[in-house]
């Protein structure tokens, strides 16, 4: 499973955002959620992947938050 | 006297907190809201670092009672000021409009205590697994920037949510209010329009006779439509600015030109017309001019009592 594909399904367990609708490039804003759907995203996966994600201000897409969870 | 973790945790005598309001929270406020036993805040707002350092040194001149730093992160300034507060040592620093992640290791790493003001729960427990010692859980309730959810159902699930102590914000400036937080379950309350019209607050007098005067539909929630929604006093002009956010014939700079340096007018100036006058949805239950000691003196009397005899509530 790719990072991206690893976002959108959170997306969609935690936010119920419909998978066909998101593209790396499609904005957050596009889809209607704001910073704190955000932080509630990167908690969800934080928690799923043990992971530490440094949320910054410049995170627009969802390809953003997937290039957060590294190599 | 209610005494809890918060109190302890940052060596205060009361768990109250005086919000870290732009333009209003300087010096002379935090000092006397510290020397009161309180936690006496200095608002940083989109100040340079360098007034933000002379406020930090007038304090301390005043008081050597813990005092904290607001720092928001909108400000342009943010960077800067989140490096003053490392080198002048302040003790607590607050944070709001926004998520202070990128500082807070820096900050923990000096030793300062960092307790971010926050509108949801992911935000809360976001912030203490980055070791947040507390939270502001402020509800849209308040003045200035807000949420959008309310103090009463906010309160309870960052409760729930969260290990470290939780300060209750947005509504409250009486005992009663005091006296509910606490049963919902916060550790203290911070408290903003209650200290606007506190003796040692050096806002202009007719802001100070705007509060007194208010009633409980005098304020108005307006810049949902740039994503950064304010609440203050209604006048001509945020009514102007409230009507403006429906036309869809300006742009967002538009709209948001109209509001720009309002607040300075309103705390220096007065200005009736256009001056923008923060306050939460609490200013008609803040009725005179008292002393920072005799306001916070008087709602932990009053919660007090009320923990005491609980017979005007119950049948």
């Amino acid at each position: 499973m790719t990072n991206f594909e690893k976002v959108v399904e959170i997306m969609q367990e935690n936010r119920n955002v419909d998978p066909s609708l998101v593209k790396p490039e499609t904005t957050f804003a596009e889809l209607g959620l704001d910073s704190l759907d955000m932080v509630e995203l990167v908690m969800a996966m934080e928690e799923k992947y043990g992971c530490a994600l440094e949320m910054t201000a410049d995170i627009k897409t969802v390809g953003d938050v997937a290039q957060l969870l590294g190599a | 006297m209610i005494k809890t973790r918060l109190c302890d945790l940052l060596g205060i005598e009361h768990p109250v907190f005086q919000g870290g309001m732009a333009w209003v929270a300087n010096a002379s406020l935090a000092a006397a809201v510290s020397n009161a036993g309180g936690l006496g805040i200095i608002g940083a707002m989109s100040a340079p670092a360098q007034w933000v350092k002379e406020e930090i040194a007038k304090v301390r001149e005043k008081t050597s009672k813990p005092f904290a730093v607001n720092i928001m992160l909108m400000s342009p300034h943010a960077g800067d000021i989140a490096r003053t507060v490392i080198e002048e040592h302040v003790p607590i620093v607050t944070t709001g409009a926004g998520n202070p992640a990128q500082y807070m290791k820096a900050w923990i790493a000096a030793g300062i205590k960092v307790v971010p003001v926050v509108a949801s729960v992911g935000i809360a427990r976001y912030v203490e697994k980055r070791g947040a010692i507390a939270v502001v859980a402020e509800g849209c309730e308040a003045g200035g920037h807000i949420g959008d959810l309310t103090t009463m159902v906010l309160v309870p699930q960052v409760v729930d949510a969260v290990k470290m102590p939780v300060v209750a914000a947005g509504g409250i400036a009486d005992g009663r209010g005091l006296a509910a937080a606490l049963m919902l379950g916060a550790s203290g309350v911070q408290m903003g329009t209650r200290f606007l019209t506190a003796a040692e607050c050096t806002i202009h007098p007719n802001y100070k006779q705007r509060i007194l005067a208010a009633q409980d539909i005098d304020t108005l929630a307006t810049g949902r439509r740039l994503g950064h929604p304010v609440r203050a006093l209604k006048t001509p002009l945020t009514v102007r600015f409230a009507k403006a956010e429906f036309d869809s014939a300006l742009t967002n700079e538009e709209v948001e030109s109209i509001g720009a340096g309002a607040l300075r007018i309103a705390v220096q100036e007065g200005d009736n017309e256009r001056g923008c006058f923060m306050a939460g949805q609490c200013a008609g239950l803040v009725k005179c001019e008292q002393t920072a000691e005799e306001i916070i003196t008087q709602i932990f009397s009053e919660a007090e009592a009320l923990f005491k005899d609980q017979k005007p509530w119950l049948m």
